[in-house]
């Protein structure tokens, strides 16, 4: 492994971008041009970056604190139809029919598109009485595409709860179970077991900080500009568990360097290590990031509205856990280093 | 890395290839060759092994359907639950099996066995909920002559009602018999029924005196839903054979005033007073067709009373719309991640490709063989795991670009990379694969969907990143030809920011 000690001590506290090298086929071990050096201390500046996830998650629990969220139909619970009308009625006229009917007097319409496309919610129905709002709807409106509604959901409150307590109960899980994880698989690195969950630690408040702002976010779109993509349901569920997956892929990444790094390099400090291990690995976490991101805005723009809001929050959760890996995580460990030395 | 390039794995790894074409590839060429659809089941469907025909089991979000949760109250006392709620899920599999659903679901759920869920394809909300939470009646009739009769079970007799119904039956259940040959139906009656039960057989010996005689007037006949009004059409012979067919519970349900169902359950005659509550029919019973009469009977009573948590109805052509959408989103996807890996890595990029292409048959086949029924979360879970797929691969060939620049060989450097880069793939796979294994077990259904798709697309993407790709790099290495440092794409220096 002493092959990566090739980091000279004039490199130290930079990050080592080498110029183009002509690689050789013989194993011989040229003479190395000086390497270029430029300064991109990510370490030294993360209070800066800090300070810029504290200003985007701050609004966003004050927000979730004190509004809540705009929650879709699997969470509040009630009877929500998906109708096309084939005549195409006006928000307007839809939201008269709906208020005309006592079955659904008090309940929301929302458009899902330019070509009749509605979203009908009231409090839970009875099929019986399903059918009566369809007819009755279909009286007042004419006639709705395929002859029946696209969809209808309804959705009891025993469900709703269940839903956001599974939820609940898988994030805990699955935040404790990666905290044990990474524990066991840096407690070789100088410090043992405290250093293991000082790993585990830093990436568990990166992979929270990620979680925070994306529900954040979303109860800031929802609740306080009231639009209708920061809805959340299970899908909303799903794409911050996926979120949590990908920050931790990312932070894993980045340690797993910093863990190399350690063994290698022992003449270097710890904040040098981890600002070299950052830059080594921000390439891959920015290239990785960047295809999904383009996936992901793909399907913003061209797919369905059902996918729409689901693409957008895991675009803000991908972002974000590339930003906490590179400017949280890492810093993270820096500063939980200085306060608890280990070595 | 000696073990991942040695032989016996490239075998394994072809021989998964060939298995995944075949599974992927065969049913195309039947479908297409026959002119059936593309997706979903069709008949004959190869390759299949018996019942086990393999293709993508389409969610009710796909397909479009109905899905209901029921909540069990009312559990009748002093009985086991788990055999109350297997009771209801036949009943309930009986009554769909009626509106000919092509494999409807239907699953016991819940800590305490109070929960059913049902998934049927194709049926809108309302005709599942009216079919599955009919109440149909059961009612017991005898027989009183009628010369105007003349067709029906008892030519010559009509039925007339005897006071004793569903109610006063406590449960019917399959049996054999005390000989222990052949199939019988055992009926326990209510304290009341009982009591009921043995005035009538009591009467019914006595009109027809003697031993194995066999008359109309023993005869008590079990029927479901039928009223007065058909009684006084019994006259009527096109009416009776048309109310005299097996009972049909989708009928019952689904009835219009202008329909007549079959109502007829079996029509057994009295060989004896019964007096402890406790009958059985018997007959030339298959265990099938006696547990078809129990469920028969049963299904006059649902053994507890079903209330509806939640329903969803999705429109065929939303779930159409859906499977469209996300196909185009998995394909744009694919060919974006391919573009970019080549553009930007050139052979390895290209070799990393052909490495995903062999990922995503692979995994394609794992759902078909499984199998694994696809929802809209769960297709999200599969174009995830191609991203993280991605991510192995891009590990590798960024710390190859560093090896290479540290002045090692191209071969060299391969080896280094792939060595190098596995801790990091395999803890943050690992992390990823303990959050599926949570979500799988405590998450909600659609969350569940999600964490299988995920679950198998990883153990999937790091087989296909660190061996096939390792295998093609290692292969191609062989040819000196492409060994050249531009087409490895290392001439330029790209990788640190």
């Amino acid at each position: 492994m002493s092959e990566l000690s090739d980091v000279a001590p004039a490199e130290q506290a930079a990050d080592v971008i080498v110029p183009p090298e002509r690689p050789t086929e013989t194993p011989v071990e040229l003479p190395r041009p000086a390497p270029r050096v430029r300064r991109l201390n990510i370490i030294g500046r993360r209070n800066l970056f800090f300070a810029v996830s504290l200003i985007i998650i701050i609004p966003g629990i004050l927000s979730m604190a004190t509004k809540g969220f705009l929650l879709g139909i699997d969470f509040a619970g009630g009877t929500e139809f998906t109708i096309t009308f084939a005549n195409q009625p006006s928000v307007a006229s839809v939201e008269n029919a709906v208020a005309a009917d006592p079955l659904t007097a008090g309940g929301t319409v929302i458009q899902t598109g330019g070509n009749g496309g509605y979203i009908i919610r009231s409090l839970p129905l009875t099929p019986q009485q399903q059918q009566i709002v369809e007819d009755h709807l279909v009286g007042r409106l004419g006639p709705m595409v395929g002859g029946a509604p696209q969809q209808v959901i309804e959705v009891g409150g025993t469900i709703a709860r269940e839903t956001i307590e599974f939820a609940l109960l898988a994030l805990v899980l699955a935040s404790a179970a990666i905290l044990f994880l990474l524990a066991i698989r840096f407690r070789n690195v100088p410090g043992g077991w405290r250093a293991g969950f000082q790993f585990g630690g830093s990436a568990l408040a990166a992979l929270l900080h990620d979680v925070f702002l994306l529900t954040g976010l979303f109860s800031i779109m929802g609740k306080v500009l009231g639009w209708r993509i920061g809805e959340i349901d299970s899908l909303f569920v799903t794409a911050v568990l996926t979120v949590v997956g990908f920050s931790v892929h990312d932070t894993i990444v980045v340690f797993d360097r910093i863990r190399e790094n350690l063994r290698v390099s022992q003449r270097l400090s710890f904040e040098q290590v981890v600002n070299l291990s950052i830059m080594q690995t921000a390439a891959r976490s920015i290239i990785t990031s960047f295809t999904v991101v383009l996936v992901l805005t793909a399907i913003l723009i061209a797919g369905g509205t059902t996918l729409k809001g689901f693409a957008l929050a895991l675009l803000i959760g991908i972002v974000s856990g590339t930003y906490s890996s590179i400017f949280n995580a890492s810093p993270l460990l820096v500063v939980w280093r200085r306060v608890q030395p280990l070595r | 890395m000696q073990l991942v390039l040695s032989w016996p794995v490239r075998l394994l790894i072809i021989g998964i290839l060939v298995f995944s074409l075949f599974v992927d590839g065969a049913g195309y060429i039947y479908r297409v060759a026959n002119h059936y659809p593309l997706t979903g089941n069709v008949p004959g469907l190869p390759p299949n092994f018996g019942s086990w025909q393999l293709y993508i089991h389409r969610g009710l979000d796909l397909a479009g359907g109905t899905h209901i949760d029921y909540q069990l109250a009312n559990f009748p006392p002093g009985q086991s639950r788990a055999d109350v709620q297997q009771r209801t899920i036949q009943v309930i599999n009986k009554r769909v099996n009626s509106l000919g659903v092509s494999e409807p679901q239907i699953r016991g759920a819940g800590n305490n066995n109070d929960r059913i869920t049902v998934d049927l394809a194709g049926v809108t909300a309302q005709q599942a909920q009216k079919t599955i939470g009919a109440i149909s009646k059961l009612v017991y009739t005898k027989w009183v002559a009628d010369s105007k009769v003349t067709n029906g079970p008892e030519p010559g007799y009509k039925p007339a009602f005897v006071g004793l119904t569903g109610d006063d039956i406590q449960s019917a259940s399959a049996a054999i018999d005390q000989s222990g040959v052949s199939w019988v139906v055992n009926i326990s009656f209510t304290s009341r029924g009982a009591g009921v039960f043995d005035n009538l057989t009591r009467d019914n010996v006595a009109a027809c005196p003697g031993t194995g005689t066999d008359c109309p007037q023993r005869h008590l006949t079990i029927w479901l839903d039928l009223t007065q009004q058909d009684i006084d059409n019994w006259e009527t012979a096109t009416y009776v054979s048309q109310v005299s067919a097996p009972y049909d519970t989708g009928c019952l349900a689904a009835q219009t005033p202008n329909t007549v169902c079959g109502k007829f359950l079996t029509d057994p005659t009295t060989l004896q007073e019964i007096s402890g509550g406790q009958a059985q029919i018997s007959g030339n019973f298959t265990q099938g067709s006696a547990t078809d009469l129990a469920t028969g009977i049963n299904a006059g009573s649902l053994p507890v009373d079903l209330q509806v948590l939640d329903v969803t109805q999705v429109g065929s052509t939303l779930g159409a719309e859906s499977v469209k959408l996300s196909l185009a989103a998995g394909l744009l996807g694919l060919s974006i991640v391919v573009l970019f890996m080549i553009i930007y890595y050139r052979v390895p990029g290209l070799l990393a490709s052909i490495a995903l292409l062999f990922y995503a048959a692979a995994v394609l086949a794992i759902f078909k063989v499984v199998p694994v029924t696809l929802t809209l979360a769960g297709i999200t879970g599969f174009i995830l795991s191609v991203g993280m797929a991605v991510d192995a691969n891009v590990l590798i060939f960024e710390r190859f670009k560093e090896e290479v620049r540290a002045g090692r060989t191209i071969p060299a450097a391969v080896d280094a990379a792939v060595r190098r880069a596995w801790p990091a793939i395999r803890d943050s796979n690992t992390s990823t694969l303990i959050t599926c294994v949570i979500l799988g077990f405590v998450g909600p259904p659609a969350v569940q969907g999600f964490a299988i798709t995920l679950g198998i697309g990883v153990v999937a993407s790091l087989i296909s990143a660190i061996i096939v790709t390792h295998n093609l790099l290692a292969i191609v290495m062989t040819g000196s030809a492409l060994r050249r440092p531009w087409l490895m794409g290392v001439d330029r220096s790209v990788g640190a920011v």
